[in-house]
């Protein structure tokens, strides 16, 4: 099999046409469309500038008092009372939401947040030297935690004052929204926890809390059209290695093959894997190349690299099977021009419907149940999801997916590829 | 007996394009298989090789039907195809290392056998050259190359100096020859260059339609033309008119108009020439020149079939 492997690779890419193609038609098209749509880009955390001042009303220190002494008072045993007392202290709400806009590298570059008295705050408010004001209500603490700890229901509120409505402002209002959600995913975590609060994921940071398991990071333009368009012509590596397969038809070279008794599942194999290293290669120079041009993933850890690694290896099996699928194809039917516009008819549907032509979150929800079904689509959504969420991103059930794709795709590829006297 | 047809028959659609053919080759031996195109030459080695399933009928490999175990055959084979069977793409070299491979041919011999080979079709100094660069005579060179690597103990070669230079034509003849008489390979080589035939085969059959009309040796075909003359005649104008009139004299069998001039095949020993000159004569033309030749295998292919190798 290593042998068609190399063979595979070298007609591949002596095929300079179709390596050019692959490589940096994405690239082009990125950066043509980043700078077509630059002003669209709002959910750029550079084009964004938001003043923010943060007014506390609540006072923190006797709020924490008050619930040491309700959590004392609480009818439970001393272990339960100290596991409880412990994490009230780790969990200041009012705590998370200054770490939050004070202290958070990634949120300071696009917020300029400061803490102030409700007077000074109004007053800077009033000569526009600020977009939002963020009001903790008095008792505060006290409330979310007997909330979050105890489970008793209150209606204390964080209050966001905004000057003028923006889309600036909403994006301030979801980052407020997602905090608070957070702190009441943690209070569903404790009620599941109920009696072993010790084994309870209570969170220890404001930064936690908000961006790794709740908050969306904001993606881009590019970044989602980065992978959008280069998984699109990924998918045409798996038409060109069938191509490849009908020259081989054509010239007769199967038939010399065909009698080395060679197996027929290493020609196939060798088509396999070879469209699974040229996919890989070419996806992975896509978002390096894209990256240096414009920087799309700047500050981007490398847990995020690696995650994107992996959703491009899966990616890249499945097309991969999609090449075993298409190269029996081609080799069944007699017309080669037909084939290459049924695997085109193909692929542009699933480009369609894998968001590859605009983004899936602007498709219909029947659109979007679609796109989970699509090589091309899975990809693009888990990494935007990547890029969202890191490592919270639903990885194992998409990798899932794409290896089913992957199995299903070669299954039907080794059950359609012609028996050796039927080529 | 090395390789034997049994009544073996391919129909496409209804059609037999092979039909009921027997023929038999002999281990070590030169054999030819002429016919025009259509023939079905080239399906009759697709059936050798295992490449497809016969309709009916039998090819056996020293008495043993290889239509059930196609390896057998596949082993001992080395096929050279009328088309140009490589990877463009690729170098010679690459080609003939791919094809070395997947024989499987030891990695401790390959290299060696690839240059002795590229030393045998006279292609060492441009092994690293794409195929795609090469004239059709280099790359008909390194098609057969890709034929020898595993030593085949016989090789099919279907029309493998189609539409190349003379010296590329030569040094695919010495080859073929050289592999026949210094290494013994077996030979089947089909053409219709009757003159390669001639030069390189000692047993020939002769296919037309689907058929098997003739077999033997250059001998033994040139005796069927023993009781025929060949007389080629120049005429200072010709017309359809005197081929007709030409063909109505009594002991003429075939007449045909060919590149230098019109052939007559008629019975031995009638002297027609008379009747010839009358017959031009009364059509307002004169003979110019005229040879009488001794029959050769392109005569014998038209005696038999009605039409030339080239049709």
């Amino acid at each position: 099999m290593f042998s068609f492997l190399k063979k595979d690779l070298l007609v591949l890419w002596r095929d300079r046409k179709e390596v050019l193609i692959a490589l940096f038609a994405p690239i082009l098209l990125v950066v043509i469309l980043n700078f077509a749509f630059s002003d669209i880009g709002v959910d750029d955390p550079k084009n964004i500038d938001l003043s923010v001042a943060i007014v506390m009303e609540d006072d923190a220190e006797a709020s924490m008092q008050q619930i040491e002494a309700t959590i004392q008072s609480a009818p439970l045993s001393d272990n339960e009372q100290q596991t409880l007392l412990e994490t009230a202290h780790a969990i200041v709400p009012s705590d998370l939401l200054f770490e939050l806009f004070l202290d958070d590298s990634d949120l300071s570059q696009w917020i300029s947040a400061e803490r102030l008295t409700a007077s000074a705050a109004a007053e800077k408010m009033e000569n526009g030297d600020l977009d939002a004001i963020v009001h903790i209500p008095a008792g505060f603490n006290y409330d979310v935690l007997m909330q979050l700890l105890l489970g008793e229901v209150t209606d204390t509120r964080v209050k966001l004052q905004i000057e003028e409505h923006s889309l600036q402002t909403d994006i301030l209002y979801d980052i407020m929204d997602n905090y608070l959600n957070g702190l009441n995913l943690h209070l569903a975590l404790d009620h599941l926890a109920e009696g072993n609060i010790e084994g309870a994921m209570l969170p220890t940071g404001g930064r936690e809390l908000l961006n790794d398991e709740v908050e969306p990071y904001p993606y881009t333009f590019a970044q989602y059209f980065t992978m959008a368009l280069s998984t699109l012509f990924a998918l045409f590596i798996a038409s060109t290695i069938a191509s490849k397969t009908a020259t081989e038809k054509r010239q007769r070279v199967i038939n010399r093959i065909i009698i080395t008794n060679t197996r027929p599942v290493s020609f196939l194999f060798g088509k396999v894997t070879a469209t699974f290293f040229f996919t890989l290669l070419q996806l992975l120079f896509v978002c390096v190349i894209v990256h240096l041009a414009l920087g799309i993933f700047a500050g981007k850890s490398i847990e995020f690299w690696f995650i994107t690694v992996l959703i491009i290896t899966f990616f890249s099996l499945t097309v991969a099977g999609l090449s075993a699928m298409f190269t029996s194809l081609m080799l069944r039917m007699n017309s080669i021009n037909l084939a290459t516009g049924i695997f085109t008819m193909i692929i542009m549907l699933l480009g369609t419907l894998g968001g590859s032509f605009f983004p899936i979150g602007e498709m219909s929800p029947f659109m979007q149940s679609l796109v989970e079904w699509t090589p091309n689509g899975i990809t693009t959504s888990l990494f935007i999801e990547a890029l969202q969420y890191g490592t919270d991103a639903p990885l194992l059930a998409a990798f899932s997916k794409q290896f089913l794709l992957f199995i299903l795709f070669l299954l039907i590829g080794i059950f359609l590829f012609p028996e050796r006297r039927e080529v | 007996m090395m390789i034997e047809t049994v009544k073996l028959t391919k129909s496409f659609k209804g059609k037999n394009v092979v039909d009921e053919i027997n023929f038999y080759i002999d281990e070590g031996e030169s054999v030819g298989l002429l016919g025009p195109n259509g023939a079905g030459k080239s399906t009759t080695i697709s059936v050798i090789s295992s490449l497809i399933k016969p309709s009916a009928g039998d090819v056996k490999l020293y008495g043993k039907s290889i239509i059930k175990n196609p390896a057998a055959i596949r082993k001992i084979l080395g096929i050279v195809p009328q088309e140009i069977a490589l990877y463009e793409e690729l170098s010679a070299y690459e080609n003939l290392k791919f094809f070395g491979e997947i024989y499987k041919v030891k990695r401790s011999v390959l290299e060696e056998r690839i240059q002795e080979i590229l030393d045998m079709v006279g292609l060492r100094e441009r092994q690293k050259e794409l195929v795609k660069t090469f004239s059709g005579g280099m790359k008909r060179r390194v098609n057969i190359g890709a034929a020898l690597l595993h030593r085949p103990k016989i090789i099919i070669l279907d029309e493998p100096t189609v539409g190349i230079d003379p010296q590329s034509r030569n040094h695919i003849l010495e080859t073929v020859q050289k592999l026949n008489k210094e290494n013994g390979t077996t030979i089947l080589y089909t053409s219709h260059y009757m003159e390669e035939v001639e030069q390189l085969c000692k047993r020939v059959y002769i296919m037309d339609h689907g058929k098997i009309v003739a077999s033997g040796s250059k001998t033994e075909l040139l005796n069927i033309l023993s009781s025929e003359d060949t007389i080629k005649i120049h005429l200072n104008e010709t017309s359809d008119d005197i081929l007709k009139k030409i063909q109505q004299i009594e002991s003429v069998r075939h007449v045909d108009e060919t590149d230098d001039g019109i052939r007559i095949i008629s019975k031995k020993g009638n002297n027609i020439l008379s009747s010839l000159i009358h017959t031009v004569e009364s059509q307002g033309a004169e003979i110019t020149n005229y040879q009488i030749e001794t029959p050769s295998l392109e005569d014998v292919f038209l005696h038999l079939t009605g039409r030339t190798l080239r049709d």
